[in-house]
């Protein structure tokens, strides 16, 4: 039964992983271009060492490592302080309109990822609406006085406050359409139960209704997770600024051209060792939360 | 390496014309044989003279193989061997179709158009994204391309030593001569045009709005210096995202101080330190911002200062102007000498099918009418024609006044440099100090 899954994984990623392994425990030829070690028993770790060396030393690499792990985290943090009250009307009160609220949720994402950015580029240049607006009902002067924004209509100058919001509204609903489902699976009566016996609706809602939604957090937070730390066009569209620069970005500069591919290959050894850790933590959360719920 | 078109970035053109942006992903591809398993980059000695002898010369950069890397004053005539012979004379060319290899939205359609009327073939164009990419596929060797457009003099070393490329018959290229400047007839890279006819030339230098910004650029001693007095404009101040052209940039301009002439290929781990740290500055200066979009970014006032490649400018002129912004408010101003300048090659493929047809192919834009059209029309590179210069443009009214210094002199050309291969311990250095500049 497992057949269609296991051959979907080697063949989509396994074979695919491995071929970056060896790109990153390989060598360059005269022309800079990476050759592959295939034989792990010929591996050569001097490539790996160099990129471990530069993190040991505080290099350029961590210091972009730092800045994705701190966009990623705050990205995330907004998307469910506005992610989740959307799920939780959606789920629990959108009542016969649910279809509807989802499918208007649904509908900009209709349109690509890019020709969205694209799109905000142009809103949010020096004259564009989007400035004029954001301008004429004082959020700008809400970011200037926050410290988010450096200068009037400059939300395009390079800001990480720019790329952060980019983030959330670009990967915001694959958060919001699992957490809906976890939502609307959890039993009305369990919350009834709770407020009769006298718990207030918030204490309902702190003591059943977020512990029982746990695990569609922690997916929504995943899918939206994994994206945003391979992301590098989203800051090269709405910054482009050397101080918005993530990891992505340096993978992106290493394998598309120059001489140092194989660094490249290493660095996106690094992230998914990185990512790895993080599934570990989501698989353990989920099966604890699940075993809970079960019992 | 160096090339306008190696463009990550997706522009409204490359959208409008339906065309793919970046290629994305790792190529675990090309296996070489032969490799050694070492734990050292192969290739970091390099090669060159050995022995005794070896203390009697400046020892010089050498590419892949050993081969000598071109050098404006280390030119190189690359031999014909038996086994890649030129085609014989007189033959009349294929029935096609001919096979072009080229960047996305780099050739005039309507002027590919006239060719296919004029020979009665098809020209089926195959593109690629960066010169990387090109060349790990033809040395792939899956298609036999006739014509290679957009690779440059820094490519050269990689296409012979792999032998890419064939010879070229000269007496089917009488336009050659006729029309293209003296100083690309004979040129240091590929002494006898043996293998290589140039295409389109650019320079790189300082593109800015002069309604917005107030200093005089090019009226300045040293005009580099304005991206470092650039607190007005920050976060619309770019530089072009290319680590050949950017680094060499606060080069020139130290250079430039000091009244020395730089070596824009350097290879000194020092100078091109010194570069990156100058470039950081900019960071703290003007929040700068790395992109290659200068042409549509200068239209549009989205920035007002760039470092730029002439050609985004006239492009920019021609094509991005928004309705109502008239071009003359974009002004270009590049260096008459220790500056860099760069051309693109038309090249025919080693395997290709239909070599007679790919000599009428590159005979024909190296015509003038042709690549006239093409230039105008459609592309905004200018090529290196005797008879296209600024004056004649300002007077047809294609480019405002402003954007004379923007069409690259022959003169221009010779007192410049191109930015070329480097050893791989070379490019290494400038690939480290790049990747330091854009961590921020």
């Amino acid at each position: 039964m497992a057949f269609p899954g296991v051959a979907w994984l080697a063949i989509f990623f396994l074979v695919a992983f491995y071929a970056v392994v060896c790109v990153a425990f390989g060598n360059e030829d005269t022309l800079s271009q990476p050759v592959p070690f295939w034989n792990p028993l010929h591996w050569n770790a001097g490539y790996v060492l160099q990129v471990l060396g530069n993190y040991w030393h505080r290099g350029p690499y961590l210091t972009v490592s730092i800045r994705t792990i701190e966009f990623v985290a705050l990205s995330i943090g907004l998307c469910l302080l506005i992610g989740y009250p959307v799920a939780y009307y959606t789920a629990r009160h959108a009542g016969r309109w649910k279809g509807v609220v989802l499918l208007l949720l649904i509908v900009p994402f209709w349109i690509n990822y890019l020709m969205r950015m694209l799109a905000w580029i142009n809103l949010l240049a020096p004259n564009g609406w989007g400035t004029r607006m954001l301008h004429d009902i004082g959020i700008e002067r809400v970011f200037i006085w926050l410290g988010l924004l450096s200068a009037r209509g400059g939300w395009l100058d390079g800001q990480p406050s720019a790329v952060i919001l980019a983030f959330v509204y670009g990967y915001i609903p694959f958060l919001i359409l699992p957490l809906v489902v976890a939502l609307d699976r959890i039993d009305q009566r369990q919350i009834d139960a709770a407020r009769d016996l006298g718990a207030s609706p918030f204490s309902a809602f702190v003591r059943v209704t977020l512990p029982l939604s746990k695990v569609g957090i922690l997916a929504g937070c995943v899918l939206v997770a994994l994206p945003m730390f391979g992301d590098y066009y989203t800051p090269d569209l709405v910054s482009a600024s050397t101080k918005t620069s993530l990891i992505g970005n340096q993978i992106d500069e290493f394998t598309r051209q120059g001489s140092e591919k194989v660094t490249g290959a290493v660095l996106t050894l690094v992230l998914s060792a990185f990512l790895l850790l993080l599934m570990f933590y989501y698989l353990r959360t989920t099966r604890q939360a699940t075993a809970v719920a079960e019992e | 390496m160096g090339h306008p078109k190696d463009r990550s970035g997706l522009t409204r053109r490359q959208l409008v014309l339906g065309a793919a942006g970046g290629a994305l992903g790792l190529s675990a591809a090309g296996v070489l044989a032969g490799c050694e398993n070492t734990t050292e980059p192969i290739g970091v000695s390099g090669g060159g003279i050995s022995g005794p002898a070896s203390k009697l010369v400046v020892q010089r950069p050498v590419g892949p193989g050993g081969l000598p890397l071109p050098r404006p004053d280390n030119a190189v005539t690359w031999a014909i061997t038996p086994d890649n012979p030129p085609i014989k004379d007189g033959r009349p060319p294929e029935k096609g179709p001919l096979n072009v290899y080229n960047y996305a939205n780099y050739i005039d359609p309507v002027t590919v158009k006239k060719f296919e009327k004029q020979f009665g073939t098809k020209v089926q164009i195959a593109t690629y994204n960066s010169s990387d990419e090109a060349i790990a596929k033809l040395s792939a060797g899956a298609v036999g391309f006739d014509v290679i457009i957009g690779l440059s003099a820094n490519n050269i070393c990689n296409l012979i030593a792999q032998k890419l490329v064939q010879p070229l018959n000269h007496s089917y290229l009488p336009n050659l001569a006729k029309n293209i400047w003296p100083e690309l007839q004979d040129p240091f890279y590929d002494r006898g045009s043996r293998f290589t006819v140039p295409y389109v030339v650019w320079m790189d230098g300082i593109g800015w709005r002069n309604d917005h910004v107030q200093e005089d650029i090019a009226g300045m001693d040293v005009p580099w210096d304005i991206f470092w007095h650039s607190q007005a404009y920050r976060g619309r101040v770019g530089l072009l995202d290319d680590k050949r052209d950017a680094l060499s940039m606060p080069m020139q301009r130290s250079a430039m101080h000091s009244g020395v002439r730089p070596d824009l290929n350097t290879e000194d781990a020092a100078i091109i330190n010194a570069a990156g740290q100058a470039l950081s500055q900019l960071n703290g200066i003007c929040n700068i911002k790395v992109t290659i979009t200068d042409f549509q970014t200068l239209p549009e006032a989205k920035t007002v200062l760039h470092h730029a490649w002439s050609g985004d400018l006239l492009a920019g002129a021609i094509y991005y102007m928004p309705k109502g912004t008239p071009s003359s408010v974009l002004s270009f101003w590049g260096p008459d000498q220790n500056g860099v300048v760069q051309n693109d090659l038309l090249i025919i493929g080693r395997s290709a099918k239909n070599p007679v047809l790919a000599h009428e192919f590159l005979n024909f834009f190296l015509d003038e009418r042709n690549a006239y059209a093409n230039f105008v029309n459609y592309n905004g590179y200018v090529p290196p024609q005797k008879n296209v210069d600024a004056e004649l443009l300002i007077k047809q009214g294609l480019i405002p006044k402003s954007l004379a210094g923007a069409v690259v002199r022959p003169d221009q050309f010779a007192a410049n440099q191109e930015l070329l291969q480097l050893s791989i311990e070379g490019e290494r250095r400038w690939d480290d100090a790049w990747s330091k500049f854009k961590a921020g």
